[in-house]
């Protein structure tokens, strides 16, 4: 019997702790434990089998820190020794083990159904004070004929010793915070499951993970490379949260959704601190939930780890954790054998009660899950080049920034999920929309919606995603099916499921409910459940079918009553071809919601929009005592037909979207407050007088709205050339020298710059609709270099040139040498910037310049970071150590006055 | 915690000079931001030292250093200490990075001046605790000031567990990850120090832009 069947019949019992005990046999601090599978396999397998005889169902292998990180391919270390030792040891102890049960057995008249005791339980008792270990097992010896398992053919289905094949945490963080790709931590696991399948294991244990992404990771590398069920515990805080952020929701969505058969949480906290954890698992869980907790909470005492609770109150509160639900339990850090023991005396004949289908539409981000239920959900549209002009040419810019900014001011207005569309029949779709996902995953912590036909580009973004997706979309055709469940089943996700199929969009309810009937029986044969598939009932534009909104709500209607299923729409569409569609589209949008509509895809920044979703739900029963209404609404003095500034809930950013909508007399109150303040910022910024206008002076303070208005009233009456050269350089200047004179602070130093970089926006806008183009000053490559994870530096050099009109080639961090000097190579650029934090990245900064000399002699290097000096500088072969943004600057514009 | 102006805009360059009213608003922005989203944890064990001149024995590495010598000076034990502000900091630095880079620059030097108020809280109680039995503790001293080594953090790292205790890992460059973390020691000796020489006063980099 394997251990999925075992655990629906019975509590499931794993092993405790490993390191503890291998240091009282003698591990050294510094020494890898995993090298004792292969020089102490005795110990290794004498531990296994004590905690068999403590009533451990489950041996877990010694290969914790077994990966590619910390063991070679080949000697007597290699990592497929270590592995393959690390089970052959559990197996070897899982043998020992079925012959002592037999050899009890065979020692019991063949009809024996009295309580016995085996003969480890006697020793382990002996051990105890009180004989807690006493009678464990209810053994009928008749049973010993059964076939299957070797311990279940002495014992029976008592007993099991099932070998879990442990995956611990690589020892290192993700990119984009830490410096291993997760394609990367992918491979790493890979070899371990492979080694491991191969010797033998039963499944494989992803334990110890505080990151969801990483376990990600692991679980992919075990789902792609064996046959085996997958189990996964996380390490969560007192207050329920990962180390990398995630909650309980958002964790057992995406575990579940990647398709693990059990989960729970393990380490970091003693039991007591676990059952608060374990509340939050069943509420949200549908499989089997494993609860591995220390042995209590640690304290140091001389250099040790002493825990705060013993065995006994460990035991006891573990059988009120079996009592709460919990279906497999055992220990890790400072757990026993003794501890296994007296909690398996307690906790043996518990009634197993296996938690019920949530039926949760639940999808979500590394931070957060978000439940598609009665009350709806705002999906944002604006990621989405479709009939936008700037959105297309960012696109083709690869201007990731205005990317971001479209997603960051959706959030600011209440989204709940961005979808993420960059479909663009002349760029690599595969590869931007990875790199989108990418990006807004490591900014916004909003669960995305993939929303692509490409399924090339599907299937990388979901790899990647650190959650679990809403994937946009599948629909009633038999090939849209074959190609898009395959892959919700694997990474996990909800499916919007488009009602069409090969005869078209029915024109009647009846045929779209027949559709989305369809669609739930094919996705149910790939294992896809229903909670897991979101109806799109369709909507056309009225304009065209007077009758389509009504088809449209009846099927929503009936999608809920008749097929008890979720529901989402694209609600803009109704309005396509009709003049003010935001009217049409609010008035629909609140009439799909009365109609069940679970999800909505709308534009957030749409104030009517917001009006509907935030009065349906005051209306609907949805918004206790209106909360949430008059917490949006009541500051607010616009009237209808204005636009008015989002309430202070939902923002977090300044900028973006929440000025936006201030209104004309808000702009003005606003220049009139910048140009007061004005004149005595130009002074305290030491200014001489030569830029006193209103635009400069915005500039000077830092003032980003106020500088464009200001910009926007000078384009009425000037040029753009004569108010960049005139107006905005001299005060770029004058910011610079405050700063190099130290009268000036970094902080000012950037917000001027921003200052400017909006005005310089505006008047991009206003020269482009004119048809002028302004040359850039020419191209600067930046980088951070190899192994160095702070890039805050050059970041800051990149804001400072791109106001100077340098088009800025931004590498990122982390980059190698080749990947500098192709970059240079292929721009033919006069000039590469590096930087480096640490002295331990420094060499690969000297290695980078070293290849660009031969690669690109042409190019001119400037270097910084905090560590480097002028001298230092030198030393490596730089032209020119900067060091500040300022500095950068002003070796740029000598370089490139030389150019002409 | 409470808002430390004076460290923030130390990290910032300022040197005493006053903030005008938009930085300081800035700094205030971000010190909430780091309320909500820091997660500050930390872990520290003792062990025995031996100390013999620059020569420094403290079980879980061994290494030379003439400072952490002096640092050291007649102390018996060691202990070997790691905090972090967690992932959520650096990923609040990253969206401003991208966003709004003014911003970013503040949180990042609110985040150090923050993560060094918690390391204080903790040692304090750490001090509490050890004065109480008759011992005294040193200053913290980090791996990378003066002349120790930064290869020691990968033996501090390991010795602590600090990956799943406080949440920090080490890049292959030995650079810490998140990167609003400590990891550093701290002496304890039966005599307590006359005068307290610490931070900057204890580096010898004198040309040093943050000296204070």
């Amino acid at each position: 019997m394997g251990i999925l069947e075992t655990i629906r019949k019975r509590k499931l019992f794993f092993d405790g702790g490993m390191g503890s005990l291998l240091v009282a046999k003698g591990l050294q601090p510094g020494e890898l434990p995993e090298t004792w599978n292969v020089t102490h396999p005795e110990v290794l397998q004498e531990i296994h089998l004590q905690y068999l005889r403590a009533g451990s169902d489950e041996i877990t292998t010694n290969t914790f820190g077994a990966n590619g990180l910390k063991f070679g391919s080949d000697g007597e270390f290699s990592l497929k020794r270590l592995v393959t030792a690390a089970v052959e040891n559990a197996k070897i102890a899982r043998e020992r083990f079925a012959e002592e049960r037999r050899a009890l057995a065979d020692g019991m008249p063949a009809d024996a159904t009295e309580t016995v005791e085996c003969p480890a339980a006697i020793q382990m008792a002996e051990n105890l004070t009180d004989g807690a270990a006493k009678a464990v097992w209810n053994s009928p010896g008749s049973a010993a004929k059964a076939a299957g398992n070797p311990v279940s053919d002495a014992v029976g289905s008592e007993h099991c010793a099932y070998i879990g094949l442990d995956l611990g945490p690589t020892g290192k963080l993700l990119k984009p915070l830490g410096d291993l790709a997760f394609e990367d931590a992918y491979k790493l696991y890979k070899e371990v499951v492979i080694y491991g399948a191969e010797a033998g294991a039963d499944f494989v244990l992803v334990e110890t993970m505080s990151d969801g992404y990483e376990a990600k990771a692991a679980i992919l590398a075990a789902k792609e490379n064996c046959d085996l069920p997958v189990c996964a515990t996380m390490i969560f805080d007192k207050k329920g949260k990962l180390l990398t952020g995630g909650d309980v929701a958002s964790t057992v969505a995406l575990l579940e959704g990647l398709g693990v058969s059990m989960l729970g949480v393990n380490c970091g906290l003693g039991p007591v601190q676990m059952k608060e954890i374990l509340k939050e698992i069943l509420k949200v869980a549908s499989v089997p939930v494993i609860v591995n907790p220390n042995a209590g909470l640690p304290r140091t005492e001389n250099g040790k780890t002493v825990y705060d609770i013993d065995a006994d109150e460990f035991a006891g509160v573990m059988e009120e954790i079996a009592d709460m639900g919990a279906n497999a339990l055992g220990g890790c850090c400072g757990t026993t054998p003794e501890h296994i023991a007296k909690m398996t005396a307690l906790c043996r004949n518990k009634k197993q009660i296996l938690p019920e289908e949530k039926n949760r539409t639940v999808i979500s981000s590394y931070a957060q899950a978000v439940e598609i239920g009665q009350s709806p959900v705002l999906i944002g549209e604006r990621i989405n080049p479709t009939g936008k002009s700037k959105f297309k040419q960012a696109l083709r810019d690869h201007d990731i920034e205005y990317i971001l900014r479209e997603g960051v001011t959706q959030q600011d207005h209440g989204a709940h999920v961005l979808d993420v569309n960059v479909g663009l029949p002349e760029i690599d779709e595969p590869s931007m929309m990875e790199e989108v996902v990418r990006e807004l995953q490591s900014v916004i912590d909003l669960p995305l919606q993939i929303d692509t036909s490409n399924i090339e580009a599907m299937e990388r973004a979901l790899r990647i995603y650190n959650g679990k997706a809403l994937i946009n979309s599948v629909n009633g055709k038999e090939e849209s099916m074959r190609a898009v469940f395959p892959l919700v089943k694997k990474y996990g996700g909800v499916v919007v499921a488009l009602t069409l199929d090969e005869s078209g969009i029915p024109e009647t309810a009846d045929g779209r409910i027949g559709i989305a009937k369809k669609i739930y029986r094919v996705a149910a044969e790939y294992g896809i459940a229903k909670k897991d598939i979101l109806i799109d009932a369709l909507c056309l534009t009225v304009s065209s079918d007077s009758k389509g909104a009504l088809t449209t709500l009846e099927t929503l209607r009936r999608v809920r009553d008749e097929l008890h299923g979720k529901t989402v729409l694209g609600v803009s569409n109704i309005s396509f071809g009709l003049p003010q569609r935001e009217i049409i589209n609010a008035s629909f949008f609140t009439m799909a919601m009365q109609n069940g509509l679970n999800a909505a895809i709308i534009n957030p920044n749409s104030e009517a929009m917001m009006r509907a979703y935030y009065s349906f739900k005051a209306l609907a029963d949805l918004d206790p005592q209106c909360g949430e209404y008059i917490s949006v609404y009541s500051g607010q003095t616009a009237t209808l037909g204005q636009s008015a500034a989002v309430g202070s809930s939902a923002g977090s950013l300044t900028g973006t979207g929440k000025a936006a909508g201030a209104g004309a007399s808000g702009t003005a109150a606003g220049r009139a407050a910048g140009s007061a303040g004005g004149t005595e910022g130009a002074k305290s910024l030491g200014g001489s007088g030569t830029a006193d206008g209103e635009l400069a002076r915005c500039i000077l303070r830092g003032l980003k709205e106020q500088a464009q208005a200001a910009v926007r009233e000078l384009l009425a009456q000037r040029d753009s050339l004569a108010i960049i050269n005139g107006e905005m350089i001299p005060a770029l200047d004058q910011v610079g020298k405050g700063f190099e004179k130290g009268t000036v602070f970094l902080p000012q130093l950037l917000m001027s710059a921003e200052a400017a970089k909006a005005a310089f926006e505006v008047i991009k806008e206003h020269m482009s609709r004119s048809g002028e183009t302004r040359e850039k000053k020419g191209k600067i490559i930046l980088a951070t270099v190899k192994g160095d994870i702070h890039d805050i530096g050059k970041n800051i050099v990149k804001v400072l040139l791109e106001n100077y009109d340098y088009e800025v080639i931004d590498l990122g961090k982390d980059v190698p040498p080749e990947m500098v000097t192709a970059a240079a190579a292929e721009h033919h650029a006069p000039l590469v910037g590096l930087s480096a934090l640490m002295t331990t990245t420094v060499p690969a900064m000297e290695e980078t310049i070293r290849l660009l000399r031969r690669e690109t002699p042409w190019v001119k290097i400037m270097v910084g970071g905090a560590v480097l000096t002028e001298e230092y500088a030198e030393t490596i072969g730089a032209d020119r150590y900067c060091k500040d943004a300022m500095a950068s600057v002003n070796y740029a514009e000598e370089i490139f006055a030389g150019q002409g | 915690m409470d808002i430390d102006y004076r460290e923030t805009l130390r990290y910032l360059g300022y040197k005493n000079q006053a903030a005008d009213d938009a930085v300081l608003a800035l700094v205030r922005q971000c010190w909430a931001e780091l309320d909500r989203t820091a997660s500050p944890r930390s872990f520290w064990r003792e062990y025995p030292l031996t100390v013999a001149g620059g020569e420094i024995d403290a079980c879980v590495f061994q290494t030379r250093s003439r400072a952490l010598g002096r640092n050291l000076r007649g102390c018996e034990r060691i202990l070997v200490f790691a905090a972090s502000l967690g992932a959520g900091v650096d990923l609040l630095i990253q969206r401003y990075e991208k966003l709004q880079m003014s911003k970013a620059v503040v949180m990042q030097a609110a985040a150090a001046a923050y993560l060094e108020q918690y390391c204080d809280s903790v040692n304090e109680e750490i001090r509490q605790r050890y004065e109480a039995n008759g011992w005294y503790l040193r200053p913290r001293f980090s791996p990378g000031y003066g002349d120790f080594s930064l290869e020691c953090q990968t033996a501090i790292v390991a010795a602590l567990e600090a990956g799943k205790r406080v949440g920090i890992t080490l890049t292959d460059s030995l650079l810490m990850a998140p990167s609003k973390s400590v990891t550093a020691v701290i002496g304890v000796g039966r005599t307590p120090l006359a005068c307290e020489v610490k931070g900057c006063e204890a580096c010898g980099k004198t040309d040093c832009e943050f000296r204070r």
